[in-house]
């Protein structure tokens, strides 16, 4: 669906690349994150994907458009959430997303029932400019979906909002994924990329460093741990043991059969851990 | 057509909520009550001499024929002293005083002290042409030819409106439409109309049918409450059409070379004054250079004008619009390839 190869953008026309040699391509169905922190290139690359910027250098093809000239009908199949909430302030959520179906040339979702999906429909006439930051980003992600689109691009989509909400907006993610909607999602988040995302890729400075699914990047850089409280003599002890060092199995199993154990997990390599370790910078 | 008709409404029920549309009307009419309340018909040219005659009774008739027959006002007062105290008040009077003098009449002007060289040498030709136009065999050998095909004089009052809708409904829609354009920019909207089927030229015509619907909506009211009946209505609407789109288009390619309000604000600022220049040439037609003649305003000013006349040349007015009209398709044509590049940058 989605198709990049040498993508290069500068925002002053010269050598300083915001994103740099960027090549992936993206199945139907697939969701595909982009996991950098902030000013890693994440956005410059969604807005060459979706026309916003101009293709500078490389190919991109989107649902089989040539991004270098799209067609109007192209952008029919598209939705993009933006970072910013851009709603109209002065209109009513209703007015909001009534006019921004009207401009679409397929059969585009009722306001209302978008509104209902993210429990907005009790203020839908309300002015959007009278709503809180998180109530904003939610209008804003709503209205990415009204043309029920078959390549999502979603730009922080859980970023600002409380945990509740953020949850409830994993949950519609996840339910258009099942629908068969491809996904491109940037994220400085690695909870939501791990959660929501089949493959993702890891951007910094402009270059991708590595493409691949979460859990084979735990399973090639993470470390296999088993962390145990347990009492010993009475005494509470804490312990990290190796599931793949002998001398460690072996510690473990007395532990098990000494049956003091208080609290015992697997603990994984984190997608933050392994950003670090192989970019050598941390997810912020 | 629909998402042009779409877009345009949505601007249309934006207008309404903020407060540029309402200035607008407020500027009308706020015009409209000076235009009418404060401004004459006509501005009064004649002056107010305060004179004192030092005669005996007996020679005061000729004086008296003087005064009747004199275009200026003429208020008498009992001596070269109350002269000189009023005109300390009255700026705009100067003062005149007669005395005899060994069987010689001795005339006295009286002036404020800043009238330059030019007022007093037209004075005193003035003054003596009074006295040689007494003489006996005194023929006036002056004829006067009009080369002007129509000669046709508005009021004071009327001649101010071609100004008014050439300044305030054509180019203020300039600075207007970009400062829309450069908000869309600012609240990211645009953005999100970017990633929609919606094309750039639909997005920016609706832009220009909000300006030409607000100068129509102000100039007519404006045109109604000062002109009444003496305009020809049809051709104000070609030409309020017609160059607010240009107006509006213009201001279209300015603001497409700039990011921001900010940066644009200064060629936005200089355009409109460069734009006000003509109005020099309108009041004053001797002043007519080239240079003046090729600004849009010119063309602008003149057209309107002879709207307001009994017997305009109406074939002008049609004219003007057909040129505003082709020169709107091209800069619209310009504006709308460079926005394709700059819009969401």
């Amino acid at each position: 669906m989605i198709k990049v190869k040498g993508l290069y953008h500068s925002y002053s026309n010269d050598d300083k690349y915001a994103v740099k040699d960027a090549n992936f391509e993206i199945k139907k169905g697939e969701v595909f994150g982009f996991l950098g922190p902030s000013g890693a290139g994440k956005s410059t690359t969604q807005g060459v994907l979706t026309g916003l910027l101009p293709i500078q250098k490389g190919e991109v093809t989107i649902a089989g458009y040539d991004i270098r000239n799209p067609k109007k009908e192209m952008f029919n199949l598209i939705g993009v959430s933006f970072e910013q909430s851009n709603v109209y302030d002065k209109l009513t959520a209703y007015e909001n997303l009534n006019f921004y179906r009207k401009l679409f040339d397929v059969k585009t979702r009722k306001p209302k029932e978008l509104l209902e999906l993210v429990g907005l429909d009790h203020v839908a006439n309300k002015k959007a400019g009278e709503f809180s930051k998180g109530m904003k980003h939610r209008l804003t992600f709503i209205r990415s979906m009204i043309n029920n689109p078959i390549i999502w691009f979603l730009d922080e989509p859980t970023t600002g909002l409380d945990p509740a909400i953020a949850s409830e907006i994993k949950e519609i993610i996840k339910k258009e994924k099942e629908k068969g909607v491809t996904i491109f999602l940037t994220t400085h988040n690695m909870y939501v990329a791990d959660e929501l995302c089949d493959r993702i890729a890891f951007i910094i400075d402009g270059e991708i460093k590595l493409i691949d699914s979460p859990r084979n990047l735990k399973l090639k850089y993470g470390k296999k741990l088993v962390e145990v409280e347990h009492f010993e003599n009475d005494i509470l002890k804490k312990e990290s043991l190796s599931l793949i060092e002998p001398k460690d199995k072996a510690r473990l199993n007395d532990i098990i059969t000494a049956g003091n154990i208080e609290i015992m997990h697997t603990k994984e390599a984190t997608l933050e851990e392994i950003f670090i370790k192989v970019t050598g910078k941390e997810l912020k | 057509m629909k998402k042009l008709w779409f877009c345009f409404k949505k601007d249309l029920v934006l207008s309404f909520k903020s407060w540029y549309i309402y200035t607008e009307l407020l500027m009308a009419f706020v015009f409209i009550i000076i235009l009418l309340f404060i401004v004459p018909e006509n501005f009064d040219s004649t002056r107010t001499i305060y004179a004192y005659f030092d005669l005996k009774p007996a020679e005061m008739n000729r004086i008296d024929e003087f005064i009747n027959e004199s275009e200026d006002e003429i208020i008498l007062l009992d001596s070269r002293a109350d002269v000189v105290d009023i005109l300390k008040k009255e700026k705009s009077s100067i003062g005149m005083v007669v005395s005899k003098q060994y069987r010689q009449l001795d005339y006295e002007i009286i002036l404020q002290g800043f009238e330059n060289e030019k007022l007093k040498t037209l004075m005193k030709t003035d003054f003596l042409m009074h006295f040689i136009e007494e003489t006996p065999r005194y023929k006036s050998i002056v004829t006067t030819t009009t080369l002007m095909g129509n000669n046709e004089k508005l009021s004071d009052r009327l001649n101010m409106l071609p100004v008014f809708l050439t300044m305030n409904a054509s180019f203020m829609g300039l600075f207007i439409i970009a400062s829309y354009i450069f908000l869309d920019k600012e609240r990211g909207t645009i953005r999100a109309l970017t990633v929609t089927p919606l094309s750039v030229w639909q997005y920016l015509l609706s832009k220009v049918g909000l300006l030409v619907m607000s100068g129509l909506v102000s100039s007519f009211i404006t045109a109604i409450f000062v002109a009444g009946t003496k305009v020809n209505y049809i051709g104000l609407f070609f030409l309020l059409v017609t160059t607010n789109i240009f107006g509006s288009v213009l201001g279209l390619y300015i603001a497409s070379f700039f990011k921001d309000m900010a940066s644009a604000m200064g060629w936005m600022y200089s355009v409109i004054i460069l734009l006000m220049f003509p109005s020099f040439s309108y009041y004053m037609p001797a002043f007519s250079p080239l240079a003046l003649k090729l600004l849009p305003s010119y063309p602008m000013l003149f057209a309107y004008r002879e709207l307001f006349f009994e017997h305009g040349n109406i074939s002008y007015v049609y004219n003007v619009c057909l040129m505003f009209s082709i020169l709107s398709i091209i800069i619209f044509l310009m504006a709308n390839k460079k926005f394709k590049e700059t819009l969401t940058i």
